[in-house]
């Protein structure tokens, strides 16, 4: 099977050299296979979302390298790393990051603008996926009228719009009800089936039983690997 | 800018339909009173219409600067406009500018003296229209004997307007002081200042350009202050723009991408802006008569101006403040967009 993802001895230092010096990661070595459902676990201020911020490209490591499909991506360029986010990667966060002005198809689609795709043509693209995550009444309402599991659901059509390789959600069910985290699951299972590998950081049990991969993370340190029988 | 343009056009007008050489005597290099001796002789000269003798001074009406204007009523010009009374006709009669009027609550009939003579009376025949000239304002209009009187000038005029017919006023003006241009053992008058229309024409115009001058310094240095300000609160205080960067960064969009929007966007911001402002000034000086602002341009006017501001809207000053409107957003969100947009996406989403 393909490793999408490698990283190697990572360190993640915020404020190095000063009093106010946190190790997030030290010296973390995982592996990342395709169409996996990875689970990053560990209590508050392990350093799961930093590592999943690295992983995602969106923050840089101290130290260390990190390889996406085998090159290393550690070095690379402002323009290389977007370039990367925009075909490869698609982003779900804790609290959904909505543009708060633009109507939820347009939330969906903006990804698309510097691709060139012309309006009718991402309000098309954007209205289906809204749609196939049961949307429909809400592709024109700001995320102020939507609730918070109705923002999620148009964060996850924003990350699926450029039809990625790799999902990456951070604590995906601490903002949503139970009815939600339900349908969240569906679609996050629908995926992986369709052969996208998900990356979901969460110290919610229920993820337990989809994990293929738990990595367990304590005070920035990866203390243990789980692996498990696919789903 | 309008105003100051305003002001400029109307007192080029001024000039225009003035007289063709002002002659006074030249004291230390400054205008000084003229002997009135002088009007025969300029009267007998060849090629001029008209010598009219004038006087003008500042006095004090109570605690407000006035100025005096004393001429003879056959010299009144035509485009004088009253709003109300009539002309000086007899001893003591005066027209006075709408400015005085309204702060002193003037009427027609009322008598009065000014402190720099308070033996001289005056009496109030007629107030100027408040559309007139910015200058009659303020102006107390009397006959020159009056004015000869109040001021204590027997015999003297503070300049002498000489009319002359067409293509002369270069050659009468030359010849003027070529006569009278230095003193002499045997002279007791001093030497004369002659200036003739073209050249009152340049000193306004030198002067209005160094006004005009003054204020495009300082709307440089608030143009140079607003940029850093701008940077200030663009950079530190729009915690959402930063977010908002932070998620199309995060989303695959480049900075170079993000800074093309942002630069769109203000683009379009200015455009609309720069003619929003641009007719909140046409109203400002047309419906409000430039309340407050009029004051900067226009001395000793007060928050509300007496009579209608003059001004002009030229299309250069237009064009420029909309490039000055571009150039200051773009600056400030360009500068704060782009720091924003090369640092890690999770930084700017913070």
């Amino acid at each position: 099977m393909e490793t999408i993802v490698r990283t190697e001895k990572v360190d993640k230092i915020y404020n190095p050299g000063r009093p106010e010096e946190v190790r997030a990661l030290n010296q973390v070595d995982l592996e990342i296979l395709k169409n996996r459902f990875v689970l990053i676990r560990g209590p508050s201020g392990s350093g799961k979302t930093t590592l999943l911020n690295l992983i995602s490209t969106i923050d840089r490591p101290t130290n260390g390298r990190i390889f996406l499909y085998g090159e290393d991506i550690s070095r690379y360029s402002d323009v290389q790393l977007s370039r990367i986010r925009q075909k490869t990667i698609g982003l779900i966060f804790q609290n959904f990051n909505l543009l708060p002005r633009l109507p939820a198809w347009e939330n969906v689609a903006f990804p698309l603008l510097p691709l060139g795709v012309g309006e009718s043509e991402r309000r098309k693209r954007s209205t289906e996926i809204l749609n196939q995550l049961k949307l429909e009444k809400r592709v024109g309402h700001p995320p102020e009228q939507m609730s918070g599991g109705e923002q999620q659901r148009v964060a996850i059509a924003r990350a699926l719009i450029n039809d990625p390789e790799i999902v990456i959600a951070d604590e995906p069910t601490s903002n949503i009800d139970a009815e939600s985290i339900k349908v969240l699951l569906e679609i996050l299972m629908d995926l992986k089936n369709k052969g996208k590998t998900i990356i979901v950081s969460s110290h919610d049990p229920i993820f337990l039983d989809y994990g293929e991969i738990i990595f367990y993370l304590k005070e920035g340190w990866l203390k243990n690997v789980e692996r498990r029988e696919n789903k | 800018m309008a105003i100051s343009e305003g002001i400029k056009f109307q007192s080029l007008i001024s000039v225009e339909e003035g007289a063709d050489i002002y002659v006074t005597s030249d004291y230390f290099g400054s205008n000084a009173p003229i002997s009135l001796e002088y009007l025969d002789h300029f009267r007998k000269m060849d090629g001029v219409t008209k010598v009219v003798p004038r006087i003008v001074g500042r006095t004090y009406f109570a605690n407000r600067l006035a100025t005096i204007v004393g001429i003879l009523p056959e010299n009144i010009p035509q485009s004088i406009r009253l709003a109300e009374g009539r002309m000086f006709r007899e001893k003591g009669d005066v027209v006075v500018g709408k400015g005085l009027a309204k702060e002193f609550i003037l009427q027609i009939g009322l008598r009065f003296s000014l402190s720099a003579n308070s033996s001289k009376l005056f009496r109030v025949v007629g107030f100027f229209d408040a559309d007139a000239s910015i200058w009659s304002a303020n102006l107390i209009l009397m006959s020159f004997e009056d004015a000869l009187e109040f001021f204590r000038m027997e015999g003297k005029a503070t300049d002498i307007l000489i009319y002359t017919r067409p293509g002369y006023a270069t050659i009468l003006a030359a010849k003027i002081q070529e006569e009278a241009g230095a003193s002499t053992p045997d002279r007791s008058e001093p030497p004369l200042r002659v200036q003739d229309k073209s050249l009152v024409k340049r000193y306004f115009q030198r002067g209005f350009n160094y006004k005009a001058g003054v204020f495009t310094a300082l709307y440089t240095v608030a143009f140079a202050l607003a940029i850093p300000a701008l940077l200030i609160v663009s950079g530190f205080g729009q915690t959402e723009r930063r977010k908002e960067i932070g998620i199309l960064k995060a989303t695959g969009w480049q900075t170079q991408e993000v800074m093309e929007m942002v630069a769109f966007e203000n683009f379009i911001l200015s455009l609309t802006s720069a003619p929003l402002a641009i007719l909140l000034a046409i109203v400002w000086l047309k419906w409000f008569n430039g309340a407050f602002i009029a004051q900067f341009f226009i001395a000793e006017i007060g928050l509300m101006a007496p009579f209608s501001v003059p001004s002009r809207f030229m299309p250069i000053p237009c064009l420029f403040s909309f490039i000055f409107a571009v150039i200051l957003t773009m600056v400030g969100s360009l500068y704060s967009t782009w720091k924003t947009a090369t640092i890690p996406p999770v930084e700017a989403m913070r």
